[in-house]
């Protein structure tokens, strides 16, 4: 009797086995980005995935059918939005056909390469990178990618000054400034692809009401009569910062606990220290010229206290609680900011994707100059990088050079592309897009002459351990009352000389 | 044929099959059955594990895989001097000694509020109590930011309407521990329900030979019900207490990942985390990993043992 039920079971039992380990292995929800299994390798996953697309089939840098394969990494910086997808997929089909010996399209001269592309969300994307790296399973290329991000990884990348010289490209077209950007000691790690100067983003309305002129369009230029500095600056920004009963911050009946409009802000700057010095205090470096010795120069002391003073002595900066309560931290948008030093890549976000805009009539204006005596325009800047472990460099440069000056690309990612003759193309969308303000884009193009140099998202030794204790200062000043910034400064110079020194 | 010899082949039948038991049959079968968790727990958990105690004696750094030495005890040694480790161990204890009692004090007492025999639509109650379990946690985390923001969360808008000081809750290093501990009290529900099940497993005879014997509300509550359902207790509080050593979503989003204000919400975990995926010391992270494990059973053991004075089961006390 025991024994066709004991039968039974075992047959049932491994049944029931084989297909829990069937379901678990299941390539439908395998997240692998190796995976080669998907019948359309190159097309969209559903959007909750943080595999957005996943790469064509290949291994040790060869296709299936003997060609050089290479992988193009996207996702740790932009381009992994629902309409960068179609464009970059689009780029990539015309670079394939293009290199392909045996397309019709195929040009004369150019490497038989195959290009494959997959698009991480960004949440996932280091992790992702720094665990095919670990497994020997890493990209060739990687990017759009920002200067501070591209630290992350920048011993990893290739030196592409060999490269540069054998493919005769031409950098003429992009400021050595900007170029220079792009050097991890002696080592050029990216080519500027896309660049982001910053402004002043200014509510006209908000000037309109206080009655008081709109600020310089041009460097040099006066404002009401007096030299366009951070103390003229900060005298203007206190008549645009108002109380619930109307007062602004120059009358003695301002009440600083209920603010309502504030004068000045330098929005989505990540509470870092270093980022804040640099717009108020100008270029600077927390490193000394040797490499390892820690500082903060005098300029972004008086920065730094310019920055802290504005919000906690002089009341027209926000400080982060504010902030928080201005439409989610887009301060400028909750039409509630008079003036906001921000990057070109705001043009995204200044009108909410739904609803009403708050601000519906503004401009830009050129930074003041400061404590430095010049002016600074804090620069951001996307590249593609190379990856030193990449078994076909040649062919991985010539991807690079077709997407860093691809203007489908810039023009997706809303960035104002590093090639001066594309310039022109990309200010044409943007007042296409702001129609019928005519913005005034040649603040734009002046400010992009004066990048911080050394850049404020520049080397660092231990960089993210050192990142975070700049953030660290930067957040304290924005979030408490009463500080000495000097000692605070003094005390983030001792824990990054730590950090330096290997702790 | 014998009397013996047909006896014999009677329980030698059993073990025909291909020479095996039913005994042994039967556990085969069992372990087949559980064969997939087996499967699973040696894959994903055990190697693992294994895997992160090698790690942790290297410097492995996933960007530089190549770069890997193995560096012996050099990772434990480093935690005697690490103040970002010593900090994450002081905001976590912190967090536990506020947290873990008052939210076992507030579910048992919302538990016995929802098991009054008086209370009309109790089970609507329980549901209600119940119902912030249902909301991912991060979405009510991102609630309770807009709540607690200093110029427009309801809180403090209405602290201010009556004439009270109200902090800046989530950037203030005081402060930012309380309104952790809010969010905490605010998801008793699991809690709630274990202690519900408890409160309802106590004889109501013990009750009314109480009352005969004069005893009032509180003496009931002190002789018979605490006593009663110590299990529950005990059983809370050890996963109470490895609840606050797992801490991590709510840290990492009111934080932005970064342990702010001024290091008061590093909790363990986040360090750890931070160590693994944000300064890629996957070696150092590993050992930190290793050191909550033992921190955890340690504590566990101390409770087992702490438990056995207080612990009532039936049939005696542990």
């Amino acid at each position: 009797m025991h024994q066709p039920r004991s039968r039974g079971s075992a047959a049932f039992a491994l049944m029931a086995v084989i297909g829990l380990i069937a379901s678990a292995c299941g390539t439908a929800t395998s997240p692998s980005p190796t995976q080669t299994t998907a019948a359309s390798p190159s097309a969209p996953a559903p959007s909750e995935s943080s595999v957005l697309v996943t790469p064509l089939p290949g291994a040790n840098g060869m296709t299936s059918d003997g060609r050089p394969l290479i992988r193009w990494f996207v996702g740790l910086g932009t381009g992994e939005r629902p309409n960068h997808i179609g464009v970059e997929q689009a780029v990539v089909d015309k670079f394939n056909d293009e290199h392909n010996p045996k397309s019709p399209n195929y040009k004369a001269g150019n490497k038989d390469i195959v290009l494959s592309l997959e698009i991480y969300r960004n949440a996932v994307a280091y992790d992702t990178l720094a665990t095919q790296i670990a497994t020997g399973n890493a990209p060739d290329v990687i990017g759009p990618i920002g200067i501070r991000a591209l630290q992350s990884f920048g011993d990893q990348l290739l030196g592409l000054d060999q490269y540069i010289a054998s493919s005769g490209v031409d950098l003429t077209q992009i400021p050595q400034d900007l170029q220079d950007v792009y050097k991890l000691g002696d080592k050029r790690i990216g080519i500027p692809m896309a660049v982001y100067p910053s402004f002043i983003y200014y509510n006209k309305k908000l000037f309109k009401e206080a009655g008081v002129p709109e600020p310089p369009h041009k460097i040099g230029e006066k404002y009401d009569g007096k030299d366009w500095t951070w103390d003229a600056v900060a005298e203007l920004a206190k008549k645009l910062t108002v109380d619930k009963a109307g007062n602004d911050a120059t009358s003695s009946s301002f009440d600083a606990k209920n603010i309502t409009q504030y004068g000045l802000d330098s929005q989505w700057t990540e509470n870092d220290a270093r980022a804040w010095s640099t717009v108020f205090g100008g270029s600077g470096s927390a490193v000394a010229d040797d490499g390892k010795t820690a500082q903060w120069p005098d300029n972004w002391r008086a920065g730094l206290k310019f920055y802290y003073d504005g919000i906690w002595k002089n009341h027209f900066i926000p400080a982060k609680p504010a902030v928080d309560g201005m439409a989610g931290g887009n301060t400028f948008q909750s039409g509630n900011i008079a003036m906001d030093v921000v990057h070109l890549w705001y043009t995204c976000c200044v009108y909410p994707a739904e609803g009403k805009a708050p601000v519906s009539d503004w401009d830009i204006a050129v930074l003041p100059t400061g404590p430095d005596g010049k002016v600074t325009a804090k620069l951001h800047a996307d590249t593609i990088g190379i990856l030193s472990s990449t078994k076909h460099p040649e062919e991985a440069f010539e991807v690079l050079q077709y997407l860093a000056t691809n203007a489908d690309l810039t023009q997706v990612y809303g960035a104002m592309p590093a090639v001066q003759s594309q310039q022109d193309a990309f200010f044409k969308s943007l007042d296409d897009k702001f129609k019928p303000l005519k913005i005034d884009w040649d603040v734009a193009k002046e400010m992009l002459l004066h990048p911080d140099y050394p850049s404020h998202e520049a080397y660092m030794p231990n960089f993210l351990k050192a990142d975070k204790a700049n953030k660290d200062l930067g957040s304290k000043l924005w979030t408490t009352d009463g500080l000495d910034v000097d000692k605070e400064i003094d005390a983030n110079v001792q824990t990054l000389q730590g950090l330096f020194s290997g702790g | 044929m014998a009397i013996g010899e047909t006896t014999r082949d009677t329980t030698r039948a059993p073990s025909t099959s291909r020479g095996m038991s039913l005994a042994t049959r039967e556990s085969l079968s069992g372990y087949l059955f559980i064969s997939p968790w087996i499967i699973g727990f040696i894959a994903f958990t055990a190697l693992p594990m294994l895997a992160s105690l090698y790690l942790s004696l290297t410097d492995f750094d996933p960007r530089r895989p190549e770069a890997i030495h193995f560096i012996g005890l050099a990772n434990y040694a480093k935690m005697t001097t690490d103040p970002n480790l010593l900090n994450s161990l002081g905001v976590t204890l912190r967090f536990g000694i506020i947290v873990v009692p008052l939210t076992m004090a507030f579910a048992l007492g919302v538990a016995m509020l929802v098991n009054h025999p008086r209370l009309l639509g109790r089970n609507f109650f329980r549901s209600l109590f119940y119902m912030p379990m249902q909301i991912p946690i991060v979405a009510s985390t991102l609630v309770w930011i807009g709540m607690l923001n200093a110029s427009t969360g309801w809180l403090d808008l209405g602290l201010r309407a009556m004439g009270l000081p109200a902090p800046d809750w989530l950037n203030s290093a005081i402060w930012v521990t309380p309104a952790l501990a809010l969010m905490g009290i605010w998801g008793i529900g699991n809690m709630m329900l274990i202690f519900l099940a408890g409160l309802q497993g106590v004889p109501t005879e013990l009750y009314e030979a109480a009352r005969v014997d004069g005893a009032g509300r509180w003496a009931s509550f002190r002789r018979i019900t605490l006593p009663m359902i110590s299990p529950v207790i005990f059983y809370n509080a050890i996963i109470a207490l490895i609840g606050t050593f797992q801490y991590f979503t709510q840290a990492y989003i009111v934080s932005n990942g970064r342990g702010d204000p001024a290091g008061a919400t590093l909790f363990y975990n986040l360090n750890l985390y931070l160590e693994g995926f944000g300064y890629y010391q996957m070696g150092y992270a590993s050992a930190l990993a290793w050191l909550l494990f033992v921190i955890v059973l340690t504590i566990t053991v101390v409770l087992f043992r702490l438990g056995g004075k207080w612990v009532y089961e039936a049939g005696g006390v542990r």
